[in-house]
């Protein structure tokens, strides 16, 4: 073979065995484990802490609230809804959730012509002003009277 | 929310109109500048390959004065090919993952390889067959740096026998033929990255990369004639006329060829009128307006395809003069009208919401990573890197064979048959 | 050079392989110090991402708008100030001009900062409108995702129980997966310089918990539930034996899994 091609040959085949020198420590080690994608991905993404606690973690203390709420219209809600994030209570009940306002009551049952009719909604400046919701609707179970 | 801290959110946010999906809320476009200039360098240098092998393979003699030039200028413009993508990532340092662990579904995977081997197999190879001759003389004769450098470029291969350079003609011969392609390939995928996005209206459709090889060949034509014409102004000598007026005449088909793709495209659209065919002609009359109406259907294509026509019909009535002040003009137009093409096709997709109601509007700074003056910067730096090239391998004081060695075989690529 | 096989030379070859064999170890060693950079914490045992296909799917009669799903992702996943990896949107389809023979008016899409605190009352009259309603949009778990498809380097994919992840410390940042997506579930996080998007809190199903926004959600507008073990009386069977069910921009061939109940024409 003709000295130039020789001399190319051996280039190619150096350039090659750096290549695959390079991937043998570039190629993370979990990769290709379940696709093409690191393994490891999976554990870290689910290593993150979760922060809101989750309706189950009240149950554990609160079961008569959530069994009374489970009967009635508010069935659906999940208490950090109104009740705001409740891990660090969960982790340690001294410490005291934020006491609520009534914004809350509103947020939801603000009428909109875009909400379904399902939801019974009031117009806030027309549904008796000055008055404060928890005075005729008991938050956790809303048709009675407290 | 607070009232206040709500305002200001909307206040800080871009203009848009209509509806726009949150996440399209950006200040920037996600793809900006950077990603127009990309595959602009990588259009040229498909497309001074292009006229470079038109002299091997297709072997249009008359075309042999530009023939080291458009090889030079493809490797000035490959070399820089990859800064405006490490300039774009969110993790440059991360790079070497594309060719590590390429993922071969995307399009962008083979960016690594088809770069390398189009840099090193395609473009460096055919530069080192076509001056493997000249680096010899020249390592013999030259000292210092310049010495150093030719010397290095030998490889330690000093044979000039008769057998040798046969060999370098037919492996230059071969790796034209397999760089045709491979050009293709180079800005061919670009041009896929963007066809295969079926999200996008405008992106998503099968002519897009050959609209993208098309006016890139055209674009890398009109580098070509235009570095010659610049050249010869700066070493004050008279182009070659036939040369030039052949080159021309392949710009011209390649803009003719360009103009009716593109043009069949937009028909294509406006003919089937699919469901985001309102939002698109929006974007094309007022947003682009300027960019693509005016800029790179007026003055980039049409303007040239009516200068260079009518230089193709009485060409004999012109001066050499005026001949060579409309090549030179065209060719600027064709250079920026091509480069509105890559900024209207990039920006002008990311103008509209993929809710189709809606457009963003988007300021381009000046400083900053997404800015004017980088861009400009990147545009420059393949030029200067050119000038470079032409000091050290394109200088026609350089002594050849004959000065040094009397009666030898003359190459027929040798230094006194270039400008 | 001649073929001499002599005892020296046959010694040398062995010599040659054995070192060989003892440099693997020691090479490992060091690839596993220069890939320390890329292995990080564990996390939850005993989750087998493939014994789980999770799904979710969202009822619009039953969302109300309140944006609180929004605001509870953003806490959940710190997502960006001005980024979502969910979002509600309204829909105010007015009715038609009395004589113009259509079946309705005009449509106004709008969802101001992603629908957190709520909506403002529409500036479109109440006689106007001929119905709204609100949309909650959020990554549709594609079968057959072009994100994933496009991603250059693997960073992205579609986990073997349904979720389709980011991950982070892998992507280059280049925003092909943004462009893909057709549903605008994904950005480029500021913070991290990578694509980022819902990641159907993955760090909380794989506990047993649900996402955030199922969670916190008082309308039972969304639904969740694991195909592969679904629970007794199976809220997600329930959906799809009670809806007439429609995915969003189904003829782009993604293979969106993201059932929606009550969409109409107008929600793209």
């Amino acid at each position: 073979m003709p000295p130039p091609i020789i001399r190319l040959v051996l280039l190619t085949i150096g350039i090659v065995c750096v290549y695959f020198t390079a991937r043998f420590f570039l190629v993370p080690p979990s990769f290709g484990q379940y696709g093409h994608y690191r393994g490891n991905a999976l554990r870290e993404i689910a290593a993150r802490e979760p922060y809101w606690a989750g309706r189950k973690a009240c149950d554990t203390c609160h079961g008569e609230i959530v069994k009374k709420l489970a009967a009635a219209e508010h069935q659906g809600l999940s208490c950090e809804t109104c009740h705001g994030p409740s891990r660090a209570h969960v982790e340690n009940p001294e410490v005291k959730l934020p006491k609520l306002s009534y914004s809350q009551c509103v947020r939801c049952h603000e009428a909109s012509p875009s909400r379904p009719k399902w939801l019974h909604q009031i117009t806030p400046d027309k549904h008796y002003t000055g008055q404060v919701c928890a005075e005729c609707h008991v938050p956790h179970q809303p048709n009675e009277v407290p | 929310m607070d009232a206040t801290i709500l305002t200001n959110v909307v206040d800080a946010l871009p203009q848009f109109d209509g509806y726009v999906y949150p996440n399209e809320r950006t200040l920037h476009p996600l793809w900006s500048v950077l990603i127009v200039v990309y595959p602009y360098i990588t259009g040229l240098v498909a497309g001074a390959f292009i006229m470079a092998s038109l002299v091997r393979v297709f072997k249009v003699k008359a075309l042999e004065p530009i023939y080291r030039l458009a090889l030079l200028t493809a490797l000035a413009f490959m070399l820089c090919a990859t800064l405006p993508l490490l300039f774009h990532l969110g993790h440059p340092e991360r790079c070497f993952e594309i060719m590590m662990t390429p993922h071969f579904s995307s399009p962008m995977a083979m960016f690594g390889f088809v770069y390398a081997w189009y840099l090193m197999a395609v473009l460096l190879l055919e530069l080192w067959f076509d001056y493997r001759r000249d680096f010899v003389e020249w390592s013999r004769t030259e000292t210092g740096l310049r010495g150093i450098i030719y010397r290095a470029f030998t490889l330690g291969v000093t044979d000039l026998s008769e057998p040798a350079l046969r060999l370098d003609a037919r492996m230059g011969r071969i790796i034209s033929v397999v760089g045709i392609p491979s050009a293709f390939l180079l800005h061919g995928y670009v041009g896929f990255i963007f066809g295969s996005i079926k999200a996008n209206p405008w992106w998503g459709n099968p002519l897009m990369p050959i609209i993208f090889i098309i006016s890139a060949m055209v674009s890398g034509m009109a580098l070509c004639v235009f570095a010659y014409m610049f050249l010869c102004w700066a070493r004050r000598i008279t182009a070659d006329m036939r040369c030039l007026d052949l080159m021309i005449s392949f710009l011209f088909y390649a803009l003719v060829l360009d103009a009716a793709i593109e043009g069949l495209d937009w028909l294509h659209r406006l003919y089937s009128a699919e469901e985001g065919i309102d939002v698109l002609k929006s974007v094309a009359a007022s947003k682009l307006f300027y960019t693509l109406l005016i800029g790179q259907a007026c003055l980039g294509t049409l303007v040239p395809l009516l200068l260079l026509g009518s230089m193709q019909l009485i060409r004999r009535k012109i001066t050499e003069l005026n001949r060579r002040r409309v090549y030179f003009s065209s060719t600027v137009l064709i250079l920026m009208g091509v480069l509105a093409m890559r900024w209207n096709v990039v920006i002008g997709g990311q103008l509209f919401s993929k809710s189709l109601r809606g457009f963003m509007s988007y300021k381009m700074e000046f400083a900053g990573h997404e800015g004017w003056w980088l861009s400009l910067l990147l545009l420059a730096l393949p030029f200067i890197i050119l000038t470079v090239f032409i000091k050290y391998f394109l200088d026609r004081d350089l002594p050849t064979i004959e000065n040094v060695v009397p009666g030898a075989v003359r190459h027929p690529n040798s230094p006194e048959a270039q400008i | 050079m001649s073929e001499n096989v002599t005892r020296r030379s046959v010694l040398k070859n062995l010599a040659g392989i054995v070192g060989g064999i003892l440099a693997m170890p020691a090479g490992r060693t060091c690839k596993a110090a220069v890939q320390n950079v890329f292995a990080i914490a564990p996390a939850p045992k005993g989750y087998d991402p493939n014994q789980h296909k999770w799904l979710m799917a969202l009822d619009v009669d039953r969302c109300i708008g309140c944006g609180m799903c929004v605001e509870a992702c953003k806490a959940e996943n710190n997502v960006p100030q001005n980024n979502f990896r969910t979002w509600i949107e309204r829909y105010v389809i007015t009715r038609p001009k009395a004589g113009s023979g259509e079946s309705r008016g005009e449509t106004f899409v709008d969802s101001t900062n992603g629908g957190i605190g709520g909506f403002k009352p529409s500036l479109i009259p109440k006689e106007d409108i001929l119905k709204s309603f609100f949309v909650p949009k959020m990554c549709n778990l594609c079968e057959h995702s072009p994100c994933t498809q496009v991603c250059p380097v693997g960073a992205t994919f579609e986990a073997p129980d349904g979720a389709v992840l980011v991950d982070k410390n892998y992507c280059i940042g280049c925003g092909f997966c943004i462009q893909a997506c057709p549903y605008g579930c994904r950005f480029f996080n500021p913070e991290t310089h990578t694509a980022d998007k819902c990641t159907l809190c993955y760090h909380r199903i794989t506990r047993g918990l649900k996402p955030a926004c199922v969670e916190i959600c008082p309308s039972q507008a969304r639904i969740f539930g694991d195909l592969k073990n679904p629970v007794p009386d199976d809220p997600l069977r329930r959906f799809m034996e009670s809806n007439k069910v429609e995915e969003l921009k189904k003829s782009l061939g993604t293979g969106p899994r993201v059932a929606y109940a009550g969409l109409d024409e107008e929600v793209r």
